[in-house]
């Protein structure tokens, strides 16, 4: 549903970490038409990137699986939905990287979700009805909105 | 986009090869640059430059091909593909930079996934892969 104040695309996937790059030009394609900046753009491709592996990996145990992909835009804010019917798996709920350890030392499956929390304003996740996930990222379009 | 790796070997001292990597390194392919790494290290090469000049993207999974490129430059196994991720673990007292590996012409995308990681103070970053090969080699 299309409002004044609402773009949308979407994007239906089926398959497995293979299908990642065709995901990465959706989230470009959306993050120009929505009038992303350069940085913000690489951050939101890269969290996108880590989440949609992540679903793949441990929603559907790294088989072929079923992944939909909305990018929305409003109030100078990009958000992309991601929709599959995988094991659930909440990425918030992931710790934060310790880091007083060496960074080779920090639990790896954490780097993807570190980068995926540190491309984005929110990330929000939730159980679908019927089985599966629905995670949310949002990020401002706006490239001086954030700094590491 | 999918990936493409070029191998060069450059003869020396110590014998070094440049991998040249165009595209974008992800979950679907870190596993072909890791055995472009042992086929380097099979040809006797002990010294590895990855040109990411043309690379315009790294996934987290990426970060597992870089580190699996330090282990075999130093003739040690490369980690269980099926381990992956795990395998990181092995590097907790990792602390110097590799001395056998080092980045070139390394795109704004990718190193600020190696600063976010912290493994950026692990790697040497030259601005060619002719710099970084001389460095390897001593010159």
């Amino acid at each position: 549903m299309t409002t004044p104040s609402t773009q949308t695309r979407s994007l239906r996937l089926i398959g497995g970490v293979d299908q990642m790059s065709v995901l990465r030009t959706f989230v470009r394609e959306a993050a120009a038409e929505f009038g992303a900046g350069p940085a913000a753009t690489d951050d939101l491709v890269q969290a996108v990137d880590e989440a949609a592996c992540n679903i793949v990996i441990h929603g559907y145990g790294n088989r072929e699986g079923e992944i939909e992909a909305t990018a929305a835009v409003a109030n100078g804010q990009i958000e992309i939905r991601l929709l599959d019917r995988g094991r659930e798996f909440d990425p918030t709920a992931v710790p934060a990287p310790d880091l007083s350890v060496p960074p080779m030392a920090r639990r790896p499956g954490g780097m993807g979700v570190h980068l995926m929390r540190l491309g984005t304003d929110a990330v929000h996740h939730r159980r679908r009805r019927g089985g599966g996930n629905e995670l949310t990222l949002v990020r401002a379009l706006d490239d001086t909105a954030r700094e590491d | 986009m999918a990936m493409t790796i070029e191998a060069e070997d450059v003869a020396g001292a110590r014998p070094v090869a440049v991998l040249t990597l165009a595209g974008e390194l992800d979950a679907s392919n870190y596993e072909r640059l890791i055995e472009a790494a042992q086929a380097a290290y099979g040809r006797g090469a002990r010294g590895l430059v990855l040109d990411m000049t043309g690379l315009t993207f790294m996934a987290s999974s990426g970060l597992v091909a870089l580190y699996s490129a330090v282990r075999i430059m130093r003739g040690d196994a490369p980690p269980d593909p099926e381990s992956g991720w795990g395998a990181l673990h092995e590097l907790a007292n990792e602390e110097s930079t590799a001395r056998n590996v080092r980045l070139a012409g390394v795109q704004p995308a990718v190193e600020r996934v190696l600063e976010r990681t912290g493994l950026r103070r692990l790697f040497e970053i030259d601005a060619s892969s002719t710099e970084a090969t001389a460095a390897l080699q001593g010159a």
